[in-house]
């Protein structure tokens, strides 16, 4: 797959999201996109996708078979979350049973007989990932996956994506957590002022700490309702932070 | 596509939505048939319920392709694999949704509405008529819907003051050749509908045209 001189910009008056990109994916790899917030990330996501077109310049050679999770799963739909799967994997053309099997992979068996209404933005996170495995894909489009995910998930989506790689399925993921920083093989792509670097990722919010001396460090209190506070902690130890805990 | 369109109403079907637009056709319908049509007036009558029910026809299809969040939109134009695919399972629903609203319209005054049983010939001519009907609406309520007008308030207001902009413009010298509501409901009243229907027919359904082109065009850089 392959963008060539590819800009976009979402009206003919608009401000330029993204210009003169060239990228080439091969099969088989995996991407990580990084970018400070408002950078382009999502909009190159959907350009991959083939959700909008370029504005200019062009996108050859996308696999047949595209798979998208959105950063946010839009759960104001009323389906239970079998009926909402069964709808995606008869869209797909899925093999019967495949929900089921990757539900249990992601620990998300209990949540089938729930409506989408009652999920929680993890819960919610996992099903979106579902959806979008349903079949093999060819070109898999990740959205900030990890947000809201549980330990145990966020270990195992990088051995689905390195499964997916391995068969030959290119994987492009907006990571903001760089959870994919010790996937082996994995590229790196910054977004940043209207274009994308590929080999270049964003710099650390952390600072490094000084040679011979003690980091330096602050204390942040972070207040939040108690039934949010294992997810917060979670993502905040996820982006190597030091927490404590009191109520 | 068929299966995202069976998804999308099914959707619709759960929402509350399907009950707006439900309600309204009953409600004119009612108002309609209120007191029973006479004989030989039945083709008139379909002419004017064809003619007016594109209102209802409209919000049912805005609502139809409403009812998915934006964010399901893009999953699904990626499940049914490319956009082109989404937005005609959309148009697919509302018609289907339409479709059946159209059919409520013919069927209700032949139980109760008609004084007596039309001639097969006007219950072809009523069926073809709100064809026209449901086509013009489903237009104009894609044209309407989110993607296209994100403010629900600019929304409904250019789904009512687009049907009264095609009334009064229906009612110029130039009726026959914009989206001929009030030619057809004069032809129907004259008994001469046979003679302009294929006329009016083709105005009809190229303004219906233009619109789905329209929106479809639209929608490319309106996911």
């Amino acid at each position: 797959m392959r963008l060539r001189a590819v800009s976009f910009r979402y009206s003919r008056r608009g401000p330029w999201i993204l210009r003169d990109v060239d990228l080439i994916l091969a099969p088989g790899s995996v991407v990580e996109v990084t970018g400070r917030n408002g950078a382009g990330k999502s909009t190159l996501l959907r350009l991959l996708a083939g959700i909008v077109p370029p504005s200019r310049g062009t996108v050859a050679d996308r696999p047949s078979t595209v798979s998208y999770a959105p950063d946010v799963f839009p759960i104001d739909q009323p389906f239970t979350v079998t009926a909402y799967l069964t709808h995606m994997a008869r869209v797909r053309g899925a093999a019967p049973g495949a929900a089921g099997e990757l539900a249990a992979r992601l620990g998300a068996t209990h949540l089938l007989d729930q409506p989408l209404g009652d999920l929680s933005k993890g819960s919610a996170q996992k099903i979106g990932l579902i959806q979008a495995l349903l079949t093999p894909p060819g070109l898999l489009i990740l959205d900030e996956p990890f947000a809201g995910l549980d330990e145990q998930t966020r270990t195992t989506l990088p051995l689905i994506i390195d499964e997916i790689a391995a068969a030959g399925g290119t994987v492009v993921v907006s990571d903001h957590q760089n959870q994919l920083r010790d996937l082996p093989g994995a590229d790196h792509w910054l977004v940043a002022d209207g274009t994308v670097t590929p080999g270049a990722r964003e710099a650390s919010p952390r600072p490094a700490p000084s040679p011979g001396g003690t980091p330096r460090q602050a204390i942040i209190e972070v207040i939040v309702d108690a039934d949010d506070a294992d997810e917060v902690e979670q993502k905040l130890r996820a982006d190597g932070y030091l927490t404590r805990r009191s109520s | 596509m068929t299966h995202l369109a069976r998804f999308k109403l099914a959707a619709y079907a759960r929402s509350h939505r399907l009950f707006q637009p439900v309600i309204a056709l009953f409600a004119m319908l009612l108002i309609f048939y209120s007191t029973l049509v006479p004989p030989g007036k039945e083709l008139s009558s379909y002419a004017d319920s064809a003619g007016l029910l594109i209102l209802v026809f409209a919000w049912a299809a805005r609502g139809t392709l409403d009812t998915e969040p934006p964010t399901q939109r893009l999953i699904s134009m990626t499940a049914a694999g490319r956009p082109g695919r989404e937005i005609g399972a959309g148009l697919l629903a509302a018609l289907t949704v339409n479709l059946g609203l159209a059919a409520i319209a013919v069927a209700m005054p032949l139980l109760h509405g008609f004084a007596a049983t039309p001639a097969p010939g006007d219950l072809v001519r009523g069926i073809a008529l709100h064809a026209l009907g449901l086509s013009v609406g489903t237009a104009l309520g894609a044209l309407t819907s989110r993607p296209i007008l994100g403010s629900p308030a600019a929304a409904m207001l250019a789904l009512f003051g687009g049907y009264v902009a095609m009334l009064l413009v229906s009612l110029t010298p130039a009726g026959p050749f914009a989206v001929p509501i009030m030619p057809w409901m004069r032809a129907a009243n004259a008994g001469a509908l046979d003679a302009s229907l294929p006329a009016l027919a083709a105005a009809a359904l190229f303004w219906s045209a233009a619109g789905i082109t329209l929106y479809a065009r639209l929608r490319r850089t309106r996911p």
